[in-house]
């Protein structure tokens, strides 16, 4: 008789805190959906706070973790999207808190950990079942990390019609090569420039290199050999030094842009999960 | 039966006592003390925007001096100083932590850089809290040896008495390097650069330069002499220009050596000195009330 009566005392009390949690949850939902992310993480916070279960401490910190990631704080996002993993119960909402860490990750340009995370995840999950998403998730890692091959290769493991492995495709064959400006630099100063379309420094480059070699090798036709290498050292080695170095900036330069337009292009146009 | 009875009655009056509780908790976690317990929550974990907002919601229903305070004191660490210092000047009269409140008053404009007004108040005496004036006096003396030059600073027994045994010893040594800061001077630098190429840079501790700039001058000036003698005017010329290119921008580059080393010197300095009055809180005291 003493249960019964306990357990009638106690049920309602258990009956509307659980409601109560239940209404903070569904206001701060709302209050995320609706883009207020600054107000949710408020309302997220005060459930956890009062959530003496921990009934929430998943759902609530994976929130709280995606609301600081669309503010862009990156670092408290990792933070919360770590709570949430160590109350995550099962393989499930395990791999959705290390994917949201490995996003954030690429997303504050951390790539190195996100790698070390794509790794982790690789050997310790259940493979077949995700490799897709690793791929995925690593070839996103890569192509921000401006290595659009390493990029490519892993879009290729899902499907070699896989639209960012087109796209990583397009930005390799209209990358210029670095390596290139500066041999044909070697070879003749300023077609370097030229080659990126830089006519002007190419000429430029090209005059300087001619007058100092001139004097130079015009010091030696007179058997002036110290002069020849003073100039030659000096002038004519440092033009020269300086125009393959130049080649090889401006190739590097052009290379960034072409990789802001793909990039540009994802962030507007592709309808795809991005980080 | 009269058990029956009693079970059927407790139902009734336990739904009634939940449906009362329900209506009740729909505002139970917005409680004017379930608002001081979530900010104080938040403040500790230095969430003191989010602490403010509960915390102002609370007072709309209580009077608390230490919430009030804390309010304060949360402005003050976001770097809010003008919020800070209007808030702490309601807790300046009638209040337990009246003083508290004066003297980190008076470090919000310190900190949220009104010196002139931090030392118009400490002259007046006007809100001086007399438990912390000598924190005070000690933070207008570190603002004096910051902003003084070596030949224009406080008396040096003055000023290391100030402080505390375990920080005397540190505080003399900083009185030191700013006494003696061994600057460079750049005219002398540019002068001996001029007298001889690269002796400047030797001056200003800039060894592997100095050499190079003093046998490169040298070099160029002899290609320039021994060229114009055999007649070949076109690299007489080219070495005559590039002698005196090296030679200006030797003396150019010595005064400016001399600037740099004087700049490392003195950003060494402050970096040390701010480092470790970050590290003692500017000696200033810590309250515990605020995050138990």
């Amino acid at each position: 008789m003493k249960k019964t009566l306990l357990g009638i005392l106690l049920f309602p009390v258990l009956l509307f805190a659980q409601n109560n949690l239940e209404r903070q949850f569904a206001y701060a939902e709302n209050l995320f959906e609706s883009g207020l992310y600054y107000q949710s993480i408020t309302e997220y916070k005060r459930l956890l706070f009062f959530d003496d279960q921990n009934e929430y401490s998943y759902s609530v910190n994976l929130k709280i973790g995606l609301a600081y990631k669309n503010g862009a704080k990156y670092d408290e996002a990792v933070e919360y999207f770590s709570k949430a993993l160590i109350n995550a119960e099962d393989s499930d909402q395990t791999f959705e808190c290390k994917t949201e860490i490995i996003r954030t990750n690429i997303l504050r340009k951390t790539f190195n950990r996100a790698h070390e995370l794509l790794d982790e995840l690789e050997l310790n999950s259940d493979y077949l079942k995700i490799k897709n998403d690793i791929y995925y998730w690593r070839g996103w890692a890569y192509m921000l990390d401006d290595d659009w091959e390493s990029a490519s290769n892993e879009f290729a493991k899902i499907s070699q019609d896989h639209e960012i492995k087109k796209l990583c495709d397009e930005v390799i064959n209209d990358k210029y090569s670095v390596t290139f400006a500066k041999v044909i630099s070697y070879i003749l100063p300023g077609s370097g420039q030229i080659y990126t379309g830089n006519y002007l420094s190419g000429l430029m480059s090209l005059s300087w290199n001619a007058l100092w070699g001139y004097v130079t090798i015009n010091s030696f036709i007179q058997d002036r050999i110290f002069d020849g290498i003073v100039v030659g050292d000096l002038l004519w080695l440092r033009f020269y030094r300086g125009n393959v170095e130049n080649a090889g900036k401006f190739a590097e330069m052009k290379n960034i842009d072409i990789a802001n337009k793909a990039l540009r292009y994802l962030q507007e146009n592709y309808k795809g999960i991005k980080p | 039966m009269i058990n029956s009875r009693l079970l059927k009655l407790s139902v009734i009056v336990f739904v009634l006592i939940g449906s009362s509780t329900s209506a009740q908790s729909e505002s139970d976690l917005y409680s004017t003390e379930n608002r001081r317990l979530f900010g104080d929550y938040l403040f500790c974990q230095q969430d003191y925007l989010r602490a403010i907002r509960e915390y102002q919601e609370y007072l709309k229903f209580e009077s608390n001096d230490t919430v009030r305070f804390k309010i304060a004191y949360g402005f003050n660490r976001m770097g809010r100083y003008i919020e800070s210092a209007d808030n702490f000047k309601s807790l300046f009269f009638a209040s337990a932590l009246a003083e508290e409140a004066k003297l980190e008053f008076l470090t919000s404009l310190y900190f949220g850089g009104r010196k002139n007004e931090f030392f118009d108040q400490l002259a007046r005496k006007t809100y001086l809290p007399k438990k912390y004036e000598p924190h005070l006096v000690r933070l207008s003396y570190l603002s004096e040896f910051e902003k003084s030059f070596s030949y224009s600073l406080p008396d040096s027994a003055i000023f290391v008495s100030l402080f505390n045994d375990s920080a005397k010893v540190k505080m003399a040594e900083f009185y030191s390097r700013k006494k003696h800061p061994g600057y460079k001077n750049p005219t002398t630098a540019a002068l001996l650069s001029a007298a001889l190429p690269g002796l400047g840079k030797i001056y200003t501790e800039e060894y592997s330069d100095g050499i190079t700039a003093f046998l490169l001058t040298g070099l160029m000036t002899f290609l320039a002499v021994d060229n114009f003698k055999a007649d070949h005017d076109l690299r007489a010329w080219l070495f005559t220009g590039l002698a005196a290119y090296f030679y200006a921008g030797n003396i150019y580059g010595s005064a400016a050596s001399a600037q740099i080393y004087n700049a490392g010197i003195r950003f060494n300095f402050e970096n040390d000195f701010s480092f470790y009055l970050n590290q003692n809180n500017y000696f200033l005291p810590q309250y515990d009330f605020l995050c138990r």
